[in-house]
């Protein structure tokens, strides 16, 4: 199959080229087209290989669609906020202009009412249009302090996600307030337009997710379904696919070139020889060939059972951990909803997350989180790479993982979707990364000292997602927009109520 | 080809197109959704499933009996569908069912079109006919406590409540409490909300009226206190929480009394039990309710002891023998008002082998996305 196929033959989505394009200009595209691995899909001519699949090509690249308009009241303006000496036209020169940049770098086709909004009927007629083009989402940039009730109706007659632009000048508190914590509603009530592009970047991974299909790579079973709310495929194959694609896929310049990438960039190679980085570059190639042959986007497998089961000579951490600096899920163990938290990061945060087991660390109440693969460009997919060791998988003694040495005394997010319907947030600073030996378990094994979590054992979730920083009112943001509850760990442990007598 | 090969070629066609059709009708017509077991529409029309069938009936002045033509179809082009048409009378009913391939097993989707085809308005009563064991709730019907059926709202369909009863998705649990020492027999039976679900219950009062209202619980789950942590509230009354296991210790039979009032002046009270926020366990339980009059409130010891269960306007074992749905069993139905010309549809989605169907509160599916999931998922499958 040629991996560049477009899925699907409906009218509105914006072509393969346009969506490169644009991807070229985001973080991702960024990350794709960086230094180090991406070098590989530079050089697709050197390999004159048919089946050659660059990874860009499978990254999900969906038509965004967002309607757009300023609200006003009549000019001219006489008392109350903004006020007199507001000079109207020059911020909505600004604004519409930011508007018009931010829509061309997130690939989103914004649809702005030629002119503002400034009456009852003006809105009317704006929300029937949006009720009959049923965009993805709708921004509207706030000029009036008495123009709130618009958006209460805006969006409670369409039902389609809303993101306030409201500049400072144009709210008090209360305004905010009532209409910022609705679900479907995304306020930015400030003078920072990264803050509307913020809103704009939640539609975007939204599309992004219902565009996806993950590869659910386990048992002996073929079937496809859709995940609610989120709206992405997943693909269940056969385990054994992976395992006899791998077979087939020999040593090819490809899989030398990315081996020998793999060990040049590593600070440090401990355990893993030539040929277990061949190994792990041979994955590497046969995970882009199937996702491309099963028009997918994204992948989690059953690799410890065919570790297991020793039907591969190395478990796919290093793979995964290529494949995820490059925007691409790869998920461990066949952990749908890890793969989903990993996506998360990946498609709203443009950076790769560490899935994860944690550990409570009880002397120095810090939570351990380790797993056998991490991305390394943790700072973003346009950002350089943290530092990396090559390790063999600890649990088996096999092929490539990798121990990524993430920044000591910086933020992260732990990101869990516990089903489509929830989501768990935390979040905490990076206190250590943790050699293995002395300490057994995963090869990237990183301590952190949790935010408002009093004790170490009480963080919620397993196989959560680590990011690099604080997203914590973005991911909130996104699950507000969407409708998606979420869950803290309990900042102080739960105290047994006293019996009465 | 002339026009005679034409007319002749097109009526070979259109005969193995019918025979096709007929032969559909004679078996019924299967559906899934890709690598999934099929589920089937018979000749008569009904949904059947692992659990059972669902079919449906038409009543109302006009409407006549009829029997279905049962074929094969394909929605959107792409996505394999059941589709039965009846002619009765005065108006016309499609029953049109698909497999959506909503995650992880899978729901049918059954929708129900009613057009009248007169030219006069009209009022029609469509009956949905399922398993004789099954029990239907505000937005569920359930069979041994699997929830085979999402229903549209009932409070849309026209339907004529009991004057008390359960309206929640919650499960009767009989014996599932062990109560220590003499208490009223109820102590032994619950319900419970698995899932988180809320239990919900509704008492016809006189508008605006006020009522002592005493929840009976009886905790034989938990050991230890922190647990199943419970939000109780009462219509009128100030909200309470307790932790059965804290405040009477396990297998111990406890009460709540309430200064209950029709608030909204709707004529009824309403209880709801819910997990508290914060409690590990979220599933909410509830044994007994007493409703008695306004006024000087009872003794809790004598209610406990159910001394005073003649002296209650309504005393309910809950999840037990006298306990029942606000909503009558049987036959489940809903009133349809038809323009001339004009038609209405109701959409139901059933569970399929190995499947459950969506609860409403706790799930987004909605008829459009379950068919755009649907017409996603077929239009990339390539069977391998």
């Amino acid at each position: 199959m040629n991996p560049s196929h477009h899925h699907h033959n409906c009218h509105c989505c914006i072509s393969r080229r346009d969506c490169l394009k644009f991807l070229s200009m985001s973080a991702l595209g960024a990350g794709m087209v960086g230094p180090a691995l991406s070098a590989v899909a530079k050089e697709r001519s050197k390999y004159a290989n048919p089946d050659y699949v660059d990874v860009a090509k499978l990254l999900p690249c969906p038509e965004v669609r967002m309607a757009a308009a300023i609200f006003e009241k009549p000019r001219p303006y006489w008392l109350g906020w903004p006020g007199t000496t507001y000079d109207l036209d020059a911020r909505q020169k600004e604004y519409k202009a930011k508007l018009a940049d931010s829509s061309r770098r997130l690939g989103i086709t914004t649809n702005l009412a030629p002119s503002p909004i400034n009456d009852e009927a003006g809105v009317g007629a704006f929300i029937e249009k949006i009720k009959t083009e049923k965009p993805h989402g709708v921004l509207v940039i706030l000029q009036s302090i008495f123009c709130w009730p618009w958006l209460t109706r805006l969006s409670k007659e369409t039902g389609v996600p809303l993101i306030v632009f409201a500049p400072v000048g144009v709210a008090f508190t209360g305004h905010v307030l009532r209409l910022s914590r609705q679900p479907g509603v995304h306020v930015a009530s400030t003078l920072e337009w990264s803050a509307a592009e913020d809103g704009m970047r939640m539609l975007r991974a939204k599309r992004m997710f219902e565009e996806t299909r993950v590869l659910w790579i386990r048992r002996n079973e073929r079937n496809e379904t859709v995940m609610e709310r989120l709206g992405a495929k997943v693909r269940a194959i056969p385990r054994d696919t992976f395992n006899l694609s791998f077979d087939k896929q020999d040593v090819s310049p490809e899989v030398r070139d990315v081996a020998s990438d793999m060990r040049r960039r590593a600070k440090r190679i401990v355990e893993p020889n030539h040929n277990d980085c061949l190994n792990s570059a041979r994955a590497y190639v046969t995970a882009k060939r199937l996702m491309a042959d099963e028009q997918a986007n994204a992948l989690s497998m059953d690799c410890l059972g065919m570790v297991s089961a020793k039907l591969m000579p190395t478990p796919p951490c290093m793979s995964w951990a290529m494949l995820m600096d490059q925007g691409i899920t790869a998920g461990c163990e066949a952990d749908l909803f890890g793969a989903f938290s990993l996506m998360m990061t990946s498609y709203l945060l443009d950076r790769p997350g560490f899935m994860n087991d944690p550990v409570p660390e009880t002397a120095k109440n810090l939570l351990i989180v380790a797993h056998c693969t991490s991305g390394t460009k943790i700072r973003g997919f346009n950002k350089s790479a943290a530092p990396y060791i090559l390790r063999n998988h600890s649990e088996s003694a096999l092929g490539v993982s990798v121990q990524v040495l993430w920044p000591v005394g910086d933020p992260v997010t732990l990101v869990r979707f516990s089903n489509a319907n929830e989501m768990i947030i935390d979040t905490g600073k990076v206190v250590s990364n943790v050699n293995t030996p002395p300490a057994g378990g995963c090869r990237t094994s990183v301590e952190v000292a949790m935010d408002n979590v009093e004790d170490c054992r009480d963080v919620k979730g397993f196989h959560q997602v680590v990011t690099y920083g604080n997203h914590r009112r973005m991911l909130e943001a996104f699950c507000q927009l969407y409708d998606i509850k979420v869950v803290r760990s309990p900042e102080h442990r739960p105290e047994p109520e006293a019996k009465i007598v | 080809m002339n026009a005679r090969q034409r007319v002749v070629e097109a009526s070979v066609v259109a005969f193995v197109l019918l025979h096709a059709s007929f032969a559909h009708a004679a078996d019924g017509v299967a559906f899934t959704s890709p690598g999934f077991p099929p589920s089937q529409m018979n000749a008569a029309g009904q949904l059947v499933e692992d659990w059972g069938a669902v079919g449906v009936k038409l009543s109302g002045e006009g409407v006549t009996d009829a029997v279905p033509a049962v074929t094969a179809i394909k929605l959107d082009g792409v996505v394999p569908a059941a589709q039965a048409v009846s002619r009765c009378g005065t108006v016309a009913l499609t029953l049109t069912a698909f497999r959506a391939p909503a995650y992880p097993a899978g729901v049918d989707v059954l929708s129900v079109r009613v057009e009248e085809k007169q030219g006069r308005a009209a009022n029609v009563t469509v009956t949905l006919e399922l398993p004789a064991k099954a029990s239907a709730g505000l937005r569920t019907a359930r069979l041994n406590g699997r929830a085979v059926l999402t229903l549209p709202p009932r409070e849309e369909s026209g339907e004529k409540a009991r004057n008390w009863g359960h309206c929640d998705e919650a499960s009767s649990l009989p014996g599932w409490a062990k109560p220590a020492g003499p208490c009223d027999p109820a102590f032994r039976n619950i319900r419970a909300g698995m899932g988180g679900a809320p239990i919900i219950y509704r008492f016809a009062v006189r508008p605006k009226s006020k009522a002592n209202v005493v929840l009976g619980f009886c905790e034989s789950h938990w050991a230890e206190a922190g647990q199943r942590r419970l939000s109780c509230r009462v219509e009128g009354a100030p909200p309470q929480e307790v932790d059965p296991i804290a405040k009477w210790g396990r297998h111990k039979p406890g009460a709540l009394l309430f200064d209950a009032r029709d608030e909204d002046g709707d004529g009824r009270i309403s209880v709801v039990i819910r997990g508290a926020a914060d409690a590990k366990d979220k599933n909410p339980i509830l044994n007994a309710i007493w409703v008695f009059p306004g006024g000087a409130p009872p003794d809790l010891k004598q209610v406990i002891a159910g001394k005073l269960n003649s002296a209650a306007r309504r005393y309910v074992d809950v999840g037990g023998q006298n306990d029942q749905s606000l909503y009558p069993g049987g036959k489940l139905e809903y009133r349809l008002s038809l323009p001339a010309r004009g038609s209405q549809e109701l959409a139901f989605f059933a569970a399929c082998q190995g499947g459950v169907a969506p609860i409403p509160d706790a799930s987004a599916w909605t008829a459009e996305t379950l068919r755009r999931a649907a017409r996603e998922v077929w239009r990339d499958w390539r069977e391998r």
